[in-house]
């Protein structure tokens, strides 16, 4: 069966990019996936089933969406919120009537007028500070015939959303860490948090609880990695935190194989959001890869992380005060940090197995291309039976059937 | 208690899960319990088929029968695993092999067409549900776990189901290997009848009945071995023992056999087994060098490891004893106490 996968790849600088990459080899083992020219509108011939890779990147992603609009199929769902990827797809390319019409479609005529608002600039960009309102995933979800998505928090959402089809949920797959020697970083535990700097990654709670924890524990330390955001002015608040003075590492976007060496300089990786796009976090099962354990805001995909591998820190209550005692207890307790380190190794081996990931991607690609008619076979031989024994339509015993084929999945 | 088992019946076939129900059946009922065996019978091909047969299993309702509640059931195989019930309890004999491990060699059934992929995934996404509902979940040996395990990530206890009842006994060293087994190519009988192709002083005698037993019966008459083959066919329980009792090794080497009843029955008659490296199940109890032979899946192979047993008596009749202990260990108390607690 040949698949054409929709998706960026590297060079292309993006989370996605390097996530294809990683998977395809394990997929071109089982089956014959042709990776589609950047670019391209239309499937090669002979494709049985288009799968397009989607995120919130207008970049990155705009040529997939618009091959989607053309060819129908498989779409791997990586952000739920796809407010930042319209916007960039409509006002990013001066259509402002596309945005207004998409946020209509979501949001009614309340969404409309807010659309006017935001392109008016009478109010701040919507996908910055209202993404859970207005996922403005609706266009996406109606082209895809089934969906592949890394959790069961959008899963429940595109479920919420409307969304009838297919839902396969594949877990992320974890990068195989490489052979490279720790970087040198002071900082006993060192925590690290990995990603751009900013208010949604909860830098400033983060530093915040980093000043509380560093009063009572002054070795240890915290290393930033990743661009800073437009407007972030982190010395400053460094400087009022007074953490000016030593504790904080800072590295700027970094190559992979520093990257790998910095994460493996950390004793606890820090990985908090909010709000959520529905997004699985790279970062975060790198670290799960390189047996490190986390502490994780409470939401989305983060939420669904075991106990025994994450600590979670509410977003909607003391953040701060719940980061410092997480900080805190894993400052002060290396046995703690060992076992929740080997949970890590072990969560990774028993899900995010990347042989097991590309099983689960050939599984759910074999039911979407097979799956419709293999349901209408199987309707047509119950219901055959069914009136062959005088079970009419719209009956109490047509509904019962129709229930037990959906307990077991059969007949879509 | 009143519980019902639960087995598909493929008609006119008889084989180890359906010896296993009915004594299962029978071990529940010496124990005071209102035990009966449901079945329907069960086509797989061609196509979908497969799935609305398996659907039928969905249909019914076993939470009572004649006005009397039904307080636990006990699922089998596919696709008996799909009936509903509060109390279900399977004891996993084996999945649909055809859309696991079977796929994509000689033995699997679907084919490279998208509604055959797709059909196979489905058959995967019913094991998914009906073995998800059960409350307690056993198989009767590691390896089917262990397959349920990879292709599920549903976990199984272990709990291997004792032999038949028979007269075991131990007449000594015969002049002959015994293959108990239906014959189906799954089970590789060929390659005891290519052994004895390959050994002119190998004598054997092959136990049971099924599919592949026209092709087997010219296979040996191919390699000219018709005195030193006997095909007995399905044999009465009385001349089952006295088969194992005078034979000097049992012969059991399917391709990955989910558990097998012929190597406990040979233990419990003091013989030794001789299986492949390849076997699945049986190897979870035939060791080499302990309990029997364990060799390549060759014919040449198969040939050495039984003349040497039957050159060995010692040897062989301690193996055949070490075996039989473990068989002994395996017992209907023992088994249907965890079933049921």
């Amino acid at each position: 069966m040949k698949v054409a996968l929709f998706s960026p790849m590297p060079p292309e600088r993006s989370g996605i990019a390097d996530y294809s990459a990683l998977l395809l080899p394990a997929l071109r083992e089982r089956c014959d996936v042709v990776v589609v020219k950047r670019g391209a509108k239309k499937p090669p011939r002979g494709t049985r089933l288009c799968v397009y890779h989607v995120g919130n990147n207008p970049d990155a992603h705009g040529w997939i969406v618009e091959a989607l609009r053309r060819t129908p199929g498989v779409v791997v769902l990586h952000d739920f919120v796809l407010h930042h990827l319209v916007a960039g797809l409509t006002i990013g390319r001066r259509d402002g009537h596309g945005y207004l019409d998409a946020m209509e479609r979501e949001g009614g005529v309340v969404g409309r007028l807010l659309g006017h608002a935001v392109l008016d600039k009478r109010i701040p960009p919507l996908w910055e500070n209202r993404p859970e309102d207005f996922h403005l995933a609706g266009e996406v979800l109606g082209l895809a015939t089934g969906l592949i998505v890394h959790s069961r928090y959008v899963r429940d959402r595109t479920r919420a959303a409307g969304y009838g089809g297919p839902i396969w949920i594949v877990p992320h797959p974890a990068f195989p860490p490489p052979e490279v020697a720790p970087a040198e970083i002071a900082g006993e535990p060192l925590f690290g948090s990995f990603g751009n700097v900013n208010v949604s990654k909860r830098v400033p709670q983060l530093l915040e609880a980093f000043a509380g924890v560093r009063r009572g524990h002054p070795s240890t330390g915290l290393l930033l990695v990743g661009a800073m955001s437009p407007g972030f002015d982190l010395d400053r608040r460094l400087q009022r935190l007074g953490l000016h003075s030593g504790g904080l590492v800072r590295e700027g976007f970094v190559d992979e194989q520093r990257l790998w060496e910095l994460m493996r300089a950390c004793d606890v990786h820090v990985n908090l959001r909010s709000p959520t796009m529905g997004e699985t976090s790279g970062t975060a099962i790198r670290a799960l890869a390189l047996g490190k354990p986390l502490v994780v805001s409470d939401v989305g995909w983060f939420s669904e992380l075991p106990g025994d591998v994450a600590l979670k820190v509410p977003v909607d209550g003391d953040e701060v005060g719940a980061l410092v005692a997480a900080l805190t207890l894993l400052a002060e307790r290396p046995d703690v940090r060992a076992a929740m380190g080997a949970a890590a190794l072990d969560l990774t081996h028993r899900v995010h197995d990347l042989e097991r990931v590309a099983d689960l991607y050939v599984s759910a690609f074999e039911q979407a291309a097979g799956g419709g008619s293999v349901d209408d076979a199987v309707l047509t031989e119950v219901s055959e039976a069914a009136a062959a024994v005088g079970i009419a339509p719209g009956s109490v015993e047509e509904s019962d059937l129709a229930g037990r084929l959906g307990e077991v999945g059969l007949g879509g | 208690m009143r519980i019902a088992v639960v087995r598909p019946q493929v008609p006119f076939a008889r084989g180890g899960a359906e010896i296993f129900v009915d004594a299962l059946v029978d071990e529940l009922r010496v124990r005071g319990h209102e035990a009966d065996c449901v079945t329907i019978p069960f086509k797989w091909y061609p196509g979908a088929r497969v799935l609305t047969q398996a659907f039928l299993w969905r249909l019914l309702d076993l939470s009572e029968a004649d006005g009397k509640r039904i307080e636990m059931v006990v699922a089998t195989k596919f696709p008996s695993y799909l009936v509903r019930h509060p109390e279900k309890r399977v004891w996993l004999v084996h999945q649909f092999r055809q859309a696991y491990e079977l796929d994509r060699t000689e033995l699997g059934q679907f084919g490279e067409s998208t509604e055959d992929r797709a059909v196979r995934r489905q058959v995967q996404g019913l094991d998914r549900v009906g073995l998800g509902e059960a409350t307690r979940l056993f198989a009767t040996s590691a390896n089917v776990a262990g397959r349920l395990e990879r292709s599920t990530g549903l976990a199984a206890e272990v709990m291997p189901h004792p032999a038949q009842e028979l007269a075991y006994r131990n007449d000594g060293p015969g002049d002959f290997v015994l293959s108990v087994n239906r014959l189906d190519r799954a089970k590789r009988i060929d390659l005891l009848v290519e052994a004895a192709a390959a050994e002119p002083s190998l004598k054997v005698v092959i136990a049971g009945d099924g599919p592949d037993r026209p092709r087997l019966e010219q296979l040996a008459r191919d390699r000219g071995l018709g005195g030193r083959v006997r095909f007995a066919g399905r044999v009465p329980a009385d001349e089952l023992a006295a088969l194992y009792a005078t034979c000097f090794a049992t012969y059991y080497a399917p391709v990955d056999e989910d558990f097998g009843l012929s190597p406990y029955e040979s233990f419990l008659s003091g013989k030794p087994v001789i299986t492949a490296t390849d076997a699945g199940g049986p190897l979870e109890i035939v060791r080499d060098g302990s309990t029997g032979r364990v060799v390549e899946p060759e014919a040449v192979a198969v040939a050495s490891a039984a003349v040497w047993l039957r050159e060995h008596p010692d040897e062989a009749a301690a193996f055949g004893q070490t075996g039989s202990a473990i068989a002994a260990d395996v017992t209907w108390d023992r088994a249907i106490g965890r079933l049921l607690s």
